[in-house]
């Protein structure tokens, strides 16, 4: 155990390191996501500025959801987000042998090496997305945040297996630089107050990829406006990143050959 | 004649080999086939919600939204490139030099590349996606106009071209322009119109797309599409709006050139 | 002796598809692809004991490489039998793995923007190696390869020469029982490579490490190895000492020479001279079996009867060694 924590506090020192080598860069790619991640929530500015709405959400209900999914997006980067890069280009040049000749879980040891300081700017523009947000919402009581919490650790755990699952998708498809693509697009629904989607898509985004878990519940936690049944859908958040994690071990097995 | 004739043999060539090229990342198809549906799909939801009881928000009906969204993701398929990656690549590898000695403007190879890519774009990316359109979604896809729409988006193909080969020149200048870039992609991505169409935005900012290149990649020929055009409190007929598309295109091939001469001369002084 | 490297039956087979050419090719390939199943790996046995340094040759895509990756315990093989130091490597990975140490001439396990130490300190971490061992093991291995001075620089600074050493001190930190090196010289100039030929030798004498190479540089071999199995289309064609190896092949070298004036009509086959290739009227690679007349006899006797402008000694490529082997039939194994 002590090993897998020495590891990590190395993975992070290098990982510190190698982006101090690059200033600059560093600088203003986290200056352009900031940027980027203030202009998200344009849209859903736009549309309450044309005096509509969603129906049954007010404007900073809907900035909260989209903080909340801000900064689980940039929290899970943080910690996953090097997984799909490195897996993929292991696999391109074939040297995924690398990883398997450390006496280490190789999940663990990619994870623990890929540390993505560059989603700090991700996780603080949401941050204060959030704090703007939740300053317009009224008082907020702790049993709220309590449950709020709860619910964001869920929702990250399910950014993470989609992540393992996108990773695993490069093993087969080598080289495809637009796998992440595949994510962004169904996070997407769990960026908006679910109840605007078709009873299936809710039900989809709930039990199955439950990305209403990334935004929305969380949110909606907060806000008060969570019912009973809706924390039955913090089970299968951890059932799909146990899903990831066995995807993503099963595409190692099989790149060792076993199955051949 | 004979140079034409040339030219075409060479535009051919290059749009052939390229199409096999990147038939071998068939799998790239395989995400925009997912992908397309799903964002269209969030759109469709989002705008079905927002019109709610309203029937037409800023002089647009439910329908005529949800079918300029079809568009302008089917017209993406049309008109994308990477000209501004692949350029400051070619630059920053050193290969730039391998084109400056060929007999070809290295932009020709690329317009040719690009027609390659897009002929792949339009079997694996747009057919898909149009048919998925109308078949599962039920949109209505036929354009007011047919001839009007495909001159439009020919001529988003070029804008597009012209747009990201300007700022991929920017490379023979900066070490680093993937700053510049992804700064470009990110207003581009706003005021193209594809997440919200441009009526929405406050009017100043409306009047100046009139002047900024994006409109002319994404909302214009999706507004054609829809046989509906205006933009800062102007109503354009089709026509017109094609026309002053067609302007914009011949402004930005000239600014394009003279970029590129000076680009040349920074190549060749400095060898960078 | 009791080998540490046991392997009976080793075969691995993949299977890879075939991509069409042409518009209706490509075009179809979309929908389904042929299946080719590679033999890489072909019912290869052989055994190697404890302190013994072993080459395995052959030519590129022979199968060296997969069969080393399965002798690290990277690549499960499809049938056969392997033990290393009583464990199975790739069933017994994790633990396997901490006994041996790899380095693999194309495949860095530097991490690029940041000083090797850096690294170094990421293999103590991974390996658990104790500070004091590390300090030590640190010193020894950065003298020995003399790079004291640039484990402080980024590795994107270093030298291919310097950085492959530093791979060699990662590979070493943990005091591996067997040392893995997949063409650890390739790239390399003369002067690094003789370095790090020397360092090899050295933990091999001093601590009785096993090491296996493959490469397909026939220098490599001849400088290091006591016994060299010869790999080709996945089958092994020769498995015995270095001396034996050379008894085959005799003792030539290939030179190649760009004369000053044209050659033509000149006669340079003899008793123990051979052209090879004659590419023009100036220049001619000749084969010299150096058992019966020295290089430098050799150089000295056409220097008196030809101008050179250049001239350069080689080793026998690969594939002629290869050939030769198929050409001596008592040369296969078995």
């Amino acid at each position: 155990m002590k090993r897998y924590l020495d590891v990590y506090k190395q993975g992070m020192y290098s990982a510190l390191q190698s982006a101090a080598a690059y200033r600059m860069n560093f600088i203003v790619s986290s200056l352009i996501t900031l940027a980027g991640n203030i202009l998200f929530p344009l849209v859903t500015l736009l549309i309450y500025r044309a005096g509509t709405s969603f129906p049954g959400w007010g404007l900073y209900e809907v900035l909260l959801i989209q903080s909340v999914f801000t900064m689980s997006s940039g929290l899970s980067s943080l910690i996953f987000g090097g997984v799909l890069w490195t897996t993929m280009s292991h696999v391109r040049e074939g040297s995924f042998e690398v990883i398997l000749l450390k006496p280490l879980n190789p999940l663990f040891f990619i994870i623990a090496t890929t540390f993505s300081i560059d989603s700090v700017g991700l996780f603080l523009g949401g941050v204060s997305l959030f704090i703007f947000a939740a300053m317009h919402v009224g008082a907020i009581p702790v049993l709220f945040w309590l449950q709020f919490a709860g619910m964001f650790i869920a929702g990250t755990a399910v950014l993470a297996g989609l992540s393992l699952m996108m990773a695993a998708i490069s093993f087969k498809w080598v080289g495809n630089s637009r796998i992440s693509e595949l994510a962004d697009s169904v996070l997407h629904i769990g960026k908006y107050p679910l109840p605007i989607f078709p009873k299936a898509v809710q039900a989809a985004a709930t039990m199955i990829i439950p990305v209403g878990m990334v935004g929305f519940l969380p949110a909606s936690a907060l806000l008060g406006r969570v019912h009973a049944s809706d924390y039955a859908a913090i089970l299968p958040c951890f059932l799909f990143l146990a899903a990831g994690i066995w995807i993503y071990r099963h595409m190692i097995r099989l790149y060792e050959g076993v199955g051949g | 004649m004979n140079s034409f004739k040339q030219k075409w043999l060479i535009c051919r060539t290059v749009a052939d080999v390229t199409y096999k090229e990147w038939s071998a990342y068939r799998t790239h198809s395989m995400v925009s086939i997912i992908v397309g549906p799903v964002y269209f799909m969030v759109q469709y939801f989002i705008w079905t919600a927002v019109y709610g009881d309203h029937s037409s928000l800023g002089g647009i009906e439910l329908p005529q939204m949800i079918r300029y969204f079809g568009a302008t993701a089917l017209i993406g398929y049309l008109t994308m490139d990477f000209a501004d990656w692949n350029l400051s690549m070619l630059v920053r590898t050193g290969k730039f030099l391998t084109f400056h000695l060929r007999p070809i403007h290295h932009r020709s190879f690329a317009l040719f590349q690009k027609i390659g890519h897009r002929s792949l774009g339009f079997l694996f990316e747009f057919l898909p996606c149009l048919l998925i359109f109308i078949f599962i979604f039920g949109v209505d896809m036929r354009p007011a106009s047919f001839p009007w729409t495909i001159l439009s988006v020919l001529l988003a193909f070029l804008m597009n071209f012209y747009v990201n080969y300007t700022i991929g020149l920017t490379s023979f200048w900066l070490v680093q322009s993937g700053g510049i870039r992804s700064a470009f992609m990110l207003v581009s991505g706003i005021f193209s119109g594809a997440l919200i169409p441009l009526d929405f935005f406050p009017h100043s900012l409306q009047v100046i797309q009139f002047f900024l290149p994006f409109q002319y990649i994404a909302y214009l020929p999706a507004m054609v599409f829809t046989g509906h055009y205006s933009l800062g409190g102007l109503e354009l007929s089709i026509q017109q709006a094609v026309g002053i598309q067609a302007m914009a295109v011949l402004i930005t091939f000239g600014f394009n050139e003279l970029v590129r001469r000076h680009a040349m001369k920074q190549f060749t002084a400095v060898g960078a | 002796m009791m080998p540490v490297i046991d392997v009976q039956h080793l075969t691995k087979t993949y299977k890879t598809y075939k991509r069409g050419a042409g518009m209706g090719q490509t075009f179809k390939s979309f929908f389904q692809r042929e299946e080719v199943v590679v033999h890489a790996v072909n019912d290869i046995s052989f055994a190697i004991g404890q302190g013994e340094i072993c080459g395995i040759l052959g030519p590129n895509g022979a199968g060296k490489s997969t069969a080393i990756k399965m002798l690290c315990g990277a690549l499960y093989p499809t049938s056969g039998e392997i033990q290393v130091l009583g464990y199975s490597p790739a069933r017994d990975r994790k633990r396997y793995v901490g006994k041996i140490g790899a380095v693999f001439g194309q495949k860095s396990q530097l991490i690029w923007d940041i000083p090797p130490i850096d690294s170094f300190h990421m293999n103590k971490a991974i390996y658990g190696i104790a500070n004091p061992d590390f300090k030590s093991r640190l010193e020894e291995l950065t003298e020995l390869l003399d790079i004291a001075h640039v484990i402080e620089k980024p590795t994107r600074v270093l030298s291919l020469g310097e950085r492959m050493k530093c791979e060699f001190v990662m590979a070493m930190l943990h005091r591996p029982d067997i040392l893995f090196l997949d063409e650890p010289t390739i790239g390399l100039d003369v002067i690094a490579k003789v370095k790090i030929r020397e360092f090899i030798r050295q933990m091999n004498k001093k601590q009785n490490m096993t090491c296996i190479l493959t490469t397909h540089d026939l220098e490599d071999v001849e400088e290091l190895a006591h016994r060299v199995i010869v790999i080709n289309h996945g089958d092994k064609v020769f498995d015995d000492s270095l001396q034996q190896l050379k008894l085959f092949l005799g003792e030539k070298k290939r030179v190649n020479f760009t004369f000053a004036e044209s050659v033509q009509g000149t006669v340079f086959d003899n008793a123990y001279t051979k052209v090879i290739d004659r590419l023009s009227d100036f220049q001619i690679t000749l084969e010299v079996d150096t058992a019966h007349i020295s290089i430098s006899d050799f150089l000295e006797d056409i220097s008196r009867k030809h101008r050179f402008s250049d001239i350069s000694v080689k080793e026998l490529p690969i594939q002629q060694v290869v050939m030769n082997i198929y050409e001596n039939a008592g040369g296969v194994d078995e």
